[in-house]
């Protein structure tokens, strides 16, 4: 099959990545609209559905293994330590504690680039790992975990971005607080030039809060030594990352590591690297020879294991009275937590609109808490809600309609590499949004009348979530002709087993029930990235089809080797291949893979490059309805329509479901959701899901999905774009911009609780 | 969670024998729904722990016309909830109900347990040795304090989180309370305590003492009651700030009525002012309007928590205007 | 109220070398927690223990435990029943809800000892055989869930609700689902879901 090694690039989660891999080069026909595919696109029942209501589904919190132990992880009370003394012999003499891991006893495995080890005396944040026990029971484990003594030389520490940017502040690292010494400035145009062209500028200055993932299943291995071969049930987004990095910490080589997650409870960004919990269980599991089990309790999820970055954004914008953008500034800055991560947050300035002046100046900052990791979108929810709500600021000072405005500016190629896109259908997505919110009703700002009331805001999207290579799937036949799909990617309950089925369905024309896939195994499976970014799909769906399409040529091969009948005179319908004119000649799959003793089984598929000289991203809008009870401050989202460009559907209900989930974590962004501080001891106040608060069932508004889009053919076989990401970027801004409409107050700190409102109409 | 010793008493006096002196030794466990969690985060670790459930005949409700409403301290927040004569005749002990938590903590803690629940302070519940801890210093006075009270503080700012309290505060209730091989009547009114007179505690319950039942008067034809709760999440969440209100009419104007708040000081907040404000008034907005305006003067707020004078004022005014519509 | 499940078949358990299949006949002798010696210590970690007897799933149930011992952890780590999950471990959640003589509780945040006695039902205890639950069923055709870690305390709820109404409106659903957490948001999902197997009593 056609396959050549390239450069190709894409966006993942905050950044390009620039890959040299193998690549399809396969021409294959379009597919056309969903209208004309029997099983993609529709509205089918995820194929792993059974396990998940049933219970029996195992996810890797489930994994019990014969005489396993159980690891427990003691972790640091204070923001900014260093341990004088640690004394473990308490904790050794409690019956069933096997082993002890600390700084003193442990290998020095350096972690976060070097900054640490994976134990360090040097604490540098609330949740810190100080101590790891195995032992026979969870129970003990914890009771043993108290009898472990420290005593901390506690340090100067800063827990705020913006106080760790003044002169004088507590350090958390030597060489400053500023993550690499200097800000992240990106530049086009001359934005002073803009400014003087403007006949409006407006400028103002928004927060947002940090926020924690707080996935349902926690982080955890199950970790099992065979000798020299280590496997591990991880909950994780990549187990090819979570592989390569274990073999690397652990100094040895990656084939020995077996990395497997079938189901997952929840990710959401949090789990795309390895763990410092794993190889603390690795360790253990040696020392001990028996398998380990650790799991991380719900105060160390909300400590240890990210955060979406705050954010302070001071916006200025210039604008002329016809509408037309002139200029744009951004200076933001944010916390990386105590160690290295990205918090800038200015991607979405500065490609969203057209406009030839644009400048932007990100810090991130290091702090005495726990690290930032990609959230959901990292940086483009909180820049969109700065940007949008600036974006209907302009468009009132100049009195133009929010939509308008927008339409105005709209970018017809990406303002900042001037390439074309594959494809955008932003405009569509903004005339079906306002059609169903009923745009033409909106009244002016606080124009409402009684204590309750309402108003409609609009925001807008955009994403990469193209995916691309590598990305392999492999498909085998069985002598009854049911297939099977392997690929090393991850379903994170966004259906990835269920569209691999789908693809494959469509193309080889078998059932559904036919059809079993198998995910997340480093031993059993061709390499898949990490499931983040809105990646997985357009990057598995393509290679599943490659795949597929090529089995269908060997099987059409096969049938004219056994009929004895030119290829080209046969026919591939519904699984059966027959000759043409003589539909009773025919051999369905089962026949040809008995006939071929099995050696046409197998066929490899891979995700294609993408194409060069253009920008590929997602666009959408979303539009909020809201009703502000001026009495108590209580916003309610009464409605959320979601508009969007994602290119093909490849199941209607679990995209659906996606959308879904991004506006309640949209919701829950805007309104309820952040992680508190005590700034005195920088400690986190709301580490417990009561205090920090989730949206609940209630908080459900009505939400019309519209997709916009077919297939984006530019992009690949499947022409499939993400959506779990660029369904939750503009949910806080449409919020924001409809709580504004309906009070003619503006709130400019997420999250938009009560007492900020009250405040507000205090006045 | 520390282990303990579990104990399942079969009489009151069994029961109240078990306890020493020191609440440290010796805990109560009725629904449990708080105390597992005190338990798990070692902010309390009793040696032993006494099930009232054991005993029985503590979980029944009897109304009889006339005489009132007798809830036995074990009965089920759901029990309650569903109740018709309590629906029917104290609408504001079912709404208080109705609000509690969650489904599934409504089912298994019970009004006893619901009263005599310990603060949601998160320094309290969180790894801080404050004042209510026998620490020297209340984390909340320059802290994160917008939950905190904003009148009955000091030296401690919690709130009292309990709905059904401030129900019952407004029904003017008695507690059934066994103490040292008797039974003793206190009103609601005296359960509670302010931190100034005990920052350890939130109620006059020695070790030993146990509530027993909580009865409640029979209301006249022409009261009506209410209970509106305010909490951020809209469910599954304490008050921001809560109104339990029963108010008796007279024609046109009011007779007489109570107001309590929840969520604005560190027990239930009986509305001196504005209940006695009540007897005459007519009651359209614009006299509700004024009356308002002597509502918690003698508040002060901290840092964080200023709206919650507006917000329990427009609380106050809704329920009573929708009360006596 | 009753739903007894009956000895459910091996063939759909997800096999994995040596863990555990959960219950198999009508009577089941745990052992006690291993390598915990029975020793009073000051601070009273390992004191006594106490004898449980519960139903769980229509087996009775009888295990020497320690008087901490939560609900979930007898299910989870004595009988194996892996279908209901800890998240907070706090009551916080609802991912760990089961049935408690026919009404919802939070598992983890019970004492085992404090349901001693009474009829524990899990998500397992739903299936016959092999065979969903109709309310389970409405969960996969409506896609009632995401990534499916919070799903079995969902069902529990929802059929805790259906036990008592048994057609529910929506903002009955809403109401009687208000204690469970989806951090993957399938809410709207989850409450059609829920409508529909009220619709098909």
């Amino acid at each position: 099959m056609p396959r050549k090694i390239v450069k190709s690039k894409y966006f993942f989660e905050e950044d390009f990545i620039e890959t040299i891999g193998e690549v399809s080069t396969e021409k294959v026909k379009d597919w056309g609209p969903n209208s004309q595919l029997k099983v993609v696109g529709k509205s089918l029942s995820r194929i792993d559905g059974y396990d998940k209501v049933s219970g029996t589904a195992k996810f890797s919190f489930d994994i019990s293994l014969p005489n396993m132990v159980y690891a427990k992880t003691l972790r640091c009370p204070l923001p900014h330590a260093k341990i004088k003394k640690i004394d473990i012999s308490e904790a050794k003499k409690v019956p069933g504690v096997l082993a002890v891991l600390t700084y003193e006893n442990a290998p020095k495995i350096p972690w976060y680039y070097g900054m640490s080890f994976l134990f360090d005396p040097h604490l540098r944040y609330e949740g810190d790992e100080v101590a790891c026990i195995a032992a026979e029971t969870e129970q003990i484990a914890v009771d043993a975990l108290k009898l472990i003594h420290v005593e901390y030389e506690e340090l100067p520490f800063v827990v705020d971005a913006g106080a760790a940017m003044k002169p004088g502040a507590a350090k958390v690292h030597d060489a400053g607080n500023v993550v690499r010494g200097e800000p992240q400035i990106y530049k086009r145009g001359d934005i002073e030039k803009g400014f003087k062209q403007a006949d409006v500028v407006v400028e103002d200055t928004f927060s947002t809060q940090v926020e924690i993932h707080n996935p349902t299943e926690p982080h955890c291995s199950v970790v099992n030594w065979d000798g020299s071969r280590l496997t591990i049930w991880d909950s994780t987004q990549g187990v090819f990352s979570v592989r390569d990095a274990i073999a690397g910490y652990l100094k040895m080589p990656a084939s020995k590591v077996r990395v497997i997650k079938k189901y997952m409870g929840g990710a959401f960004g949090s789990k795309l690297e390895a763990g410092k919990y794993t190889v603390m269980a690795a360790l253990l599991a040696r020392e001990t020879g028996r398998p380990v089990r650790i799991a991380l309790d719900r105060r160390a999820m909300n400590l240890a294991v990210g955060n979406r970055p705050g954010s302070v954004q001071k916006l200025k914008v210039g604008a002329k009275k016809d509408g037309t953008l002139t200029a744009m500034n951004h200076y933001s800055y944010g916390a990386a937590g105590a160690y290295p991560s990205g918090a800038g947050c200015s991607r979405p300035f500065r490609t969203l609109y057209k406009c030839f002046n644009v400048r932007s100046e990100e810090y991130t900052v290091f702090i005495n808490t726990g690290r930032g990791r990609p959230f959901r979108a990292p940086g483009h929810v909180q820049g969109t809600f700065a940007f949008e709500s600036i974006i209907d600021e302009t468009a009132e000072k100049i009195g133009m309609d929010p939509l308008a405005f927008r339409i105005k500016n709209y970018a017809e190629v990406d303002p900042a590499s001037n390439r074309p896109y594959t494809g955008k259908l932003l405009r569509q997505a903004y005339k079906r949004g306002a059609a169903a919110i009923g745009w033409q009703d909106r009244k002016p700002a606080g124009s409402g009348s009684g204590p309750v009331k309402t108003g409609l805001g609009v925001a807008t999207q955009i994403w990469w979530g193209g995916g691309g290579p590598p990305a392999y799937a492999t498909l085998k036949l069985n002598r009854d002709g049911s297939a099977h799909v392997i690929a090393g990617s991850q379903d994170l309950g966004t259906g990835t087993y269920t569209f691999i089925a789908q693809v494959a369905a469509e193309v080889l024309e078998i059932p559904m029930e036919k059809i079993q896939v198998t995910l997340g195994d480093t031993a059993v499976a061709p390499y898949c990235g990490s499931s983040g970014g809105s990646t997985t799909a357009p990057s598995v769906s393509p290679a599943v089809r490659d795949a597929a399409e090529q089995m269908k040529t060997k099987l059409i091969s096969a049938a004219a080797a056994v009929l004895e009948i030119p290829g080209n005179q046969l026919v591939y319908k519904n699984g059966i291949i027959s000759v043409k004119n003589k539909p009773d000649k025919k051999l369905t799959i089962a026949n040809i893979v008995r006939r071929m003793r099995e050696r046409v089984l197998l066929t490899t598929g891979a995700r294609n490059a993408n194409p060069s000289g253009y920008a590929i991203n997602t666009f959408g809008a979303q539009f909020a309805r809201v009703e502000v009870d001026t009495y108590t401050g209580r916003i309610s989202v009464k409605k959320i329509v979601a508009a969007h460009d994602i290119g093909r559907v490849l199941n209607r209900k679990t995209l659906e479901n996606q959308v879904h989930g991004g506006i309640l974590q949209g919701l829950g962004f805007a309104l309820i959701e952040e992680r508190v501080m005590d700034e005195f001891t920088g400690k986190m106040l709301n580490a417990n899901l009561y205090d920090y608060k989730m949206p609940a069932i209630y908080n459900v508004p009505e939400i019309e999905v519209i997709i916009v889009s077919e297939g984006d053919a530019k992009i690949s076989n499947t022409g499939v774009k993400g959506i779990g990401e660029p369904a939750m970027i503009p949910t806080p801004a449409a919020i924001a911009n409809a709580v504004y409409n309906a009070i003619g107050v503006r709130l400019k700190s997420l999250p938009i609780t009560p007492d900020k409102v009250l405040m507000a109409l205090q006045g | 969670m520390n282990n303990f010793t579990y104990f399942q008493p079969k009489t009151l006096q069994e029961a109240g024998e078990m306890f020493g002196k020191s609440w440290h030794e010796t805990t109560a466990l009725a629904g449990g729904t708080d105390l597992l969690g005190l338990m798990k985060d070692d902010i309390e670790a009793p040696r032993n722990v006494v099930n009232l459930k054991s005993l029985p005949g503590l979980n029944r409700i009897s109304y009889q016309p006339g005489k009132g409403l007798k809830i036995g301290a074990l009965t089920s927040i759901a029990k309650i909830a569903s109740h018709s004569d309590i629906n029917k005749r104290y609408p504001v002990l079912a709404q208080a109900a109705k609000q509690v938590a969650s489904p599934q903590l409504r089912n298994v803690g019970t009004i006893g347990g619901n009263i005599c629940q310990r603060p949601r302070c998160w320094y309290f519940r969180g790894d801080f040795h404050c004042l209510r801890k026998g620490g020297d210093i209340c984390y909340a006075v320059d802290g994160k304090n917008k939950y905190h009270c904003v009148i009955g503080g000091g030296p401690c700012f919690i709130v009292h989180p309990s709905d059904m309290a401030v129900a019952l505060l407004a029904l003017d209730a008695k507690l059934t309370v066994y103490s040292g091989g008797k039974n003793k009547t206190v009103a609601i009114g005296d359960f509670f305590v302010l931190p100034e007179k005990n920052v350890r505690r939130e109620n006059i319950l020695l070790p030993g003492e146990i509530v027993v039942d909580i009865r409640i008067q029979e209301l006249n034809n022409n009261t009506k009651s209410g209970y509106v709760k305010f909490a951020e999440r809209g469910v599954w969440d304490f008050a921001v700030v809560s109104v339990a209100a029963v108010i008796q009419k007279n024609g046109n104007a009011l007779k007489k009525g109570r107001v309590v708040l929840g969520g604005v000081a560190p027990a239930p907040w009986f509305e001196k002012k504005i209940s006695k404000k009540l007897s005459g008034l007519i009651p359209s907005e614009k006299n509700l309007d004024e009356i308002m305006k002597t509502a918690l003067v003698d508040a002060e707020p901290l840092a964080m928590n200023e709206y919650k004078l507006p917000l329990a004022k427009n609380l106050m005014k809704r329920l009573i205007g929708e009360l006596t519509a | 109220m009753n739903e007894k499940s009956k000895s459910k078949g091996i063939s759909r358990r997800k096999f994995i070398q040596g863990v555990g299949t959960g219950v198999i006949g009508s009577t089941v002798l745990l052992d006690t927690l291993q390598a915990a010696p029975e020793k009073k210590g000051e601070n009273g970690e390992h004191a006594g223990k106490q004898l449980l007897f519960l139903k769980v799933n229509g087996k009775t149930v009888r295990s020497m435990i320690e008087p901490r011992t939560t609900l979930v952890e007898i299910l989870r780590n004595h009988l194996h029943l892996t279908g209901t999950k800890v998240v907070c471990n706090h009551g916080e959640c609802g991912a760990c809800t089961v049935l408690l003589d026919g009404e919802a509780v939070y598992s983890c945040h019970i004492l085992a000892l404090d349901a001693a006695g009474k009829e524990v039902i899990t998500v397992e205890g739903l299936l016959s055989g092999e065979k969903l639950h109709p309310l389970q069923q409405a969960f996969v055709e409506h896609d009632g869930l995401q990534c499916g870690f919070c799903t079995s305390g969902q069902i529990m709820s929802a059929r805790a609700l259906l036990l008592k109404n048994r057609h529910p409106a929506e903002q009955e659903v809403v109401e009687g689902m208000s204690g469970n957490i989806c951090r993957c948001g399938a809410y709207p999902k989850i409450i059609e879901s829920v409508l529909a197997a009220g619709g098909q009593r």
